[in-house]
């Protein structure tokens, strides 16, 4: 009787504890929707994670990150860049305009898991109020321009991208969500863009304590650049200058031009968070860039041989007279590397352990220039040949560059700034939409802009099938994957890749 | 433990019941799939599309049926129903049946390439692999209606691209293709804008070889031929209203059957072997001509080809702009291009090349370094797009302070090659400027060097020269230099150094105007430094001593 007492016990024991683990449906690795989205801390953790979804992939996914993702929809295209040792197959399909929608480059998968981060913490964030005494709306508006703007950042990419994209809002939270989405016209993927920064710069501060903040998190100033420039595609163009406007005259955190010296590389890119800042996203070297392999170790991209004579000039009578943006800032002349990632100053590299040079998303003379650009959209070039001269001055460019035109010569200064603009954010994910930008103004009025540049580099063989092409405004943007139209049956593929 | 076995006994009839129950459930046997794939192949494929229910029909006449439907790697231009229904009218017929066998044959296998090909791999000329019929197709694209497409043929337009089957690819085509049946002979004799440039061609005897069906020689080459025609309108503008006027003009031996009259040259130069679409015109620097020995120079400036526009002697030379529209002409047996301008044989008397071998156009962009005293720059085999060599990875470009005695050579710099020998590095070759046709003595000169290669040969176009250079002997400051050029030695440049010395390599016979290889082949050890300093090539009618070289500058001395 009394074994049987004993074994009962012993029994009841053993089921009592492992019934508990066993039936446990929650995973054991990770936190769940219940658990978090409790305290303030949770919804900063979030916010952070989304900052670390912009530098790196989780470690979960396979997928190249944010940055080398524009790097090659920005720059492929722009007749900057040529093909080095290591260019995948893919990558020369986009140099020369031959993308199929089989190229796993336009694939956007990485674009949507940042603007899921961002919907997780708009949807989520708000109910935390009422769970923790200790969190202010203050906090949670400054957490949610966070989110809001860093996902307009997302879709602007992706609507000059692909044009048209699925508009999705709210967070996936389930797999009962609806994913067969359709895409939303290019122009109402702008609307939205602007209407959310116009919310987050209500919510934005101004600055934050520290200068790595001020330049690596979402203020105020980076939402009005960011203005500016979804402004400008819209041809928006008083709306535009406004935007710029409010920047420039911040006084509460204020930007200028670092003058021309040995020095200014180091600081404005070696280093990074200069007052010439305005947005970058910062690697550390706890935290490495992706560039030190993609220009340096196993090279994928170089520049394209004409772009140091072409772009910045060469002055082959005074080698020392040399804008300071082109040779061993942006690139390296004879070996045409790529060195604005991977350079320390004028004559060394960083080491692959101190490789954190930050990815520049937005940067002062980038604000000038679209600031430039607007003005002479609205006939008043002489302000912006006044800006365009200030930024040469600052930068040392050389004669060679300088044009003779003058302010009532629209399609001059819009070439001039389009120059300009090469020779400053040569590298920087820029040029492929500076080109498309003004090539679509007035119903693409201007698309010689982008004819010209594949002219000048498309390979001898494909140039006539490539100009041909390009003369089709829908072959400027890339292909929906075929994988995502095979797993979302409500999208429909644009229609030049048939 | 005895309650345990005690339980079992109890339990028994239990147990066996679910080891039983386990059994007979898990026997049932699971089916598997016995394919691997369930692709369905180009015949199949189609027979399940309406859409393309006539092209199935002519495969089920011409017998083709079958062999679409087997494995392989294809490549199917698929035209649609409405293409098929163009092509009955042209024919003149109501059903496919009607269509002659052979000729429904020949369009088949038009259609059908032998790999498969996907639109990346297009370009503005002929895809790499011709057709089952044998006769190439071209590619291209064009921009009307608002949308851009991929064109085959200038006239098919690609509807929709790479779609992907069991045994290969299908684009789909708006167009049927059709068999290019005449020969360059006819398509220049039916054209009537063509008639001058057709009598001349009738006159000169060519007609009959442009007339002749492709044939294959020993190493299966094909015997294509491109043809650069022009309009009667372009004779014309050139002052030529007929035929008799060109012969006038030309003609001067009066028989234009003779290869060597000069009407004969006239047509001659305008045949190329080979079947050179504009795409690869657009990468052919210089073409082979039929007229003996002359090149054409071929150049793509912006989006515009231009024949013979070169620069020579620092005078650039207009060249003749290729028409686009109109060229790109299929023929049997070759292409037809068309020109704007009349253009005739470039007579260039040759001229002498001094090739700085360290004027690379890679070195060149280094400002900083490029003649630019006390500096030097190292550059790998992969960067130097007009040299390759065999072995370590990096030539140096050396400029020389000023006062240096290694700063005495022209231009005062020197193309450093450390160690020239078998294992560090040889056979370096170099791609020359353009050298015009005529007979050249070759001079190598280079700042001596105890341990440089004793012993070197030089090749022009793979055909070796008949001295070899010893780069560690010093120049020769004493013997009147006529004596020494008698010996194949000079004092290249001035004021001289002892340090430096120029070698004569040999005679060459430059058979092509053009840009030509030459190579250095180092026959003995190197410990150090190969340093050289100007190859040149100077007719043999010139004198070869002057002008001579300013020493560390960039003039020439005549005397």
């Amino acid at each position: 009787m009394r074994t049987r007492i004993f074994n009962v016990i012993l029994l009841a024991v053993v089921l009592l504890q492992s019934c508990d683990n066993y039936l446990d449906l929650r995973p054991e690795n990770g936190t769940t929707r219940e658990e978090f989205w409790q305290t303030k801390e949770d919804v900063k953790a979030a916010v952070t994670g989304i900052y670390l979804s912009l530098l790196n992939t989780p470690p979960s996914e396979s997928d190249l990150t944010i940055p080398e993702y524009i790097f090659m929809y920005g720059e492929l295209r722009g007749g900057m860049v040529s093909a080095a040792q290591y260019t995948s197959d893919d990558q020369i399909d986009m140099l020369t305009t031959n993308i199929l929608p089989s190229n796993s480059l336009t694939t956007w998968r990485a674009f949507y898991r940042v603007i899921n981060f961002c919907n997780t913490v708009i949807d989520l964030g708000p109910p935390v109020l009422d769970l923790d005494p200790t969190f202010t709306q203050e906090e949670l508006n400054t957490y949610l321009a966070e989110a809001l703007t860093i996902r307009a950042y997302m879709y602007f990419t992706l609507a000059r991208t692909f044009k048209d994209v699925p508009l999705k809002l709210e967070a996936t939270l389930s797999d009962e969500d609806n994913f067969q989405l359709p895409t939303t016209p290019q122009a109402d993927i702008f609307a939205q863009v602007v209407q959310d920064l116009l919310d987050a710069e209500a919510m934005a501060v101004e600055t934050y304590e520290s200068v790595a903040e001020n330049k690596g998190k979402i203020t105020k100033n980076t939402i009005n650049t960011m203005l500016t420039d979804v402004y400008l595609w819209q041809e928006d163009y008083d709306n535009a200058l406004i935007a710029a406007d409010k920047v420039i005259t911040n006084t509460n955190e204020t930007y200028e031009l670092i003058e021309a010296s040995p020095s200014w590389f180091t600081s404005v890119y070696a280093r990074g968070n200069t007052s010439e800042s305005i947005f970058e996203l910062q690697y550390t070297t706890q935290n490495l860039n992706p560039f030190y392999f993609m220009f340096l170790l196993a090279p994928q991209y170089l520049a394209e041989a004409s772009v140091l004579e072409d772009v910045f000039g060469l002055d082959f009578n005074d080698p020392e007279n040399k804008d300071i943006r082109g040779e061993r800032a942006s690139m390296v002349p004879g070996t045409n590397e790529i060195y604005k990632y991977t350079g320390f100053d004028e004559n060394n590299r960083k080491s692959f352990a101190e490789s954190d040079t930050h990815w520049f998303i937005y940067r002062y003379a980038d604000l000038l220039l679209m600031k430039a650009e607007a003005l002479n959209e609205l006939n008043r070039g002489e302000e912006a040949l006044l800006i365009i001269e200030e930024l040469r001055e600052a930068r040392a460019a050389i004669d060679l560059t300088e044009e003779q035109v003058t302010g009532d010569n629209k399609n001059g200064v819009r070439q001039y700034i389009l120059a300009e603009r090469a020779r400053e954010l040569a590298f920087e994910g820029k040029r492929w939409f500076d080109l498309l930008r003004n090539a679509r103004k007035e119903n693409y009025a201007y698309i010689n802009l982008i004819i010209n540049v594949a002219i000048q580099s498309a390979p001898a063989n494909q140039q006539q099938t490539i100009v041909a092409k390009l003369q089709d405004p829908n072959s400027h943007y890339l292909p929906i994957n075929e994988y995502e139209l095979y797993t979302n049956k409500a999208l429909v593929q644009n229609p030049f890749y048939k | 433990m005895e309650k345990i076995f005690k339980l079992i006994k109890k339990w028994k009839f239990s147990i066996v019941i679910v080891l039983l129950a386990t059994i007979i459930l898990c026997c049932s046997e699971e089916k598997y799939k016995e394919t691997t794939d369930e692709t369905l192949n180009i015949t199949e494929y189609l027979r399940t599309m309406p859409e393309y229910s006539m092209f199935v029909e002519i495969l089920d006449v011409t017998g083709y049926a079958s062999f679409m439907n087997t494995y392989g790697t294809y490549t199917l231009f698929l035209p649609t129903n409405d293409a098929i229904t163009n092509l009955m009218a042209d024919f003149g017929v109501s059903s496919i049946s009607a269509i002659p066998i052979e000729e429904l044959r020949d369009i088949v296998k038009l259609h059908i390439l032998e790999e498969t090909i996907t639109t990346t791999s297009f370009t503005d000329g002929k895809i790499a692999s011709p057709s089952m019929q044998g006769q190439f197709l071209i590619t291209g694209a064009t921009y009307d209606g608002g949308s851009a497409s991929i064109t085959v043929n200038k006239e098919a337009k690609i509807t929709a691209s790479n779609v992907e089957v069991g045994n290969g690819v299908m684009h789909v085509i708006d167009k049927v293709l059709r068999v290019a049946d005449k020969t360059l002979a006819e398509t220049i004799d039916t054209d009537a804008s063509l008639s001058i440039f057709a009598e001349a061609i009738k006159a000169t005897g060519w007609y009959d070889k442009l007339d002749q069906p492709v044939t294959y020689d020993e190493d299966s080459i094909p015997s294509y031929l491109t043809v650069i025609a022009q309009t009667d309108e372009v004779f014309q503008k050139a002052g030529f209203n007929s035929f008799d006027e060109l012969k006038a003009r030309y003609s001067h031996l009066n028989d234009p059957t003779n290869l060597e009259d000069s009407l004969n040259l006239f047509v001659a130069y305008r045949i190329s072997p080979g079947l050179n679409y504009l795409a690869d015109l657009a990468v052919t620097p210089a073409l082979l001509t039929q007229a003996p020995l002359e090149v054409i120079s071929v150049k793509l400036a912006a989006d515009s080809l231009l024949i013979n526009e070169e620069v020579f002697n620092g005078v650039l030379e207009k060249g003749v702009e290729i028409n686009r529209e109109p060229s790109d002409e299929t023929a049997s047996n070759g292409v037809v291009h068309l020109v704007k301008d009349n253009y005739f044989i470039k007579k260039r008397l040759p001229q002498p090349v001094y090739f700085d071998l360290g004027d690379q156009p890679e070195f060149r962009q280094l400002s900083a370094v490029f003649r630019k005293p006390g500096n030097y720059a190292s550059l790998s085999d992969a960067e130097l797009s007009s040299m390759s060599w065999e072995g370590s990875p990096s030539v140096t470009y050396s400029c020389p302070a000023i006062g240096d005695g290694n700063a005495a050579g022209w231009h005062g710099d020197l193309l450093d090659v450390l160690r020239l020998r078998d294992g560090y590095i040889n056979n370096i070759e170099f791609t020359t400027p353009v050298i015009i046709k005529g007979q050249y003595k070759v001079w190598v000169s280079y700042r001596t060097n105890p341990r440089a290669p004793s012993s070197a040969r030089a090749f022009f176009n793979d055909v070796p020269l008949s001295r070899l250079l010893n780069m560690q002997e010093y120049g020769d400051s004493g013997t009147p230099e006529r004596v020494l050029e008698s010996q194949g030695y000079k004092r290249h440049i001035e004021p001289f150094s002892s340090r430096f010395n120029s070698r004569l390599m040999g005679i060459i016979n430059v058979e092509t105007t053009g840009r030509h290889t030459f190579r250095f082949q180092s026959l003995a050890y190197a410990g150090g430094n190969s340093w050289f300093d100007v190859v040149e090539f100077r007719p043999v009618d010139m004198d070869q001593l002057y002008p001579k070289f300013e020493s560390s500058g960039s003039g020439l001395i005549y005397d």
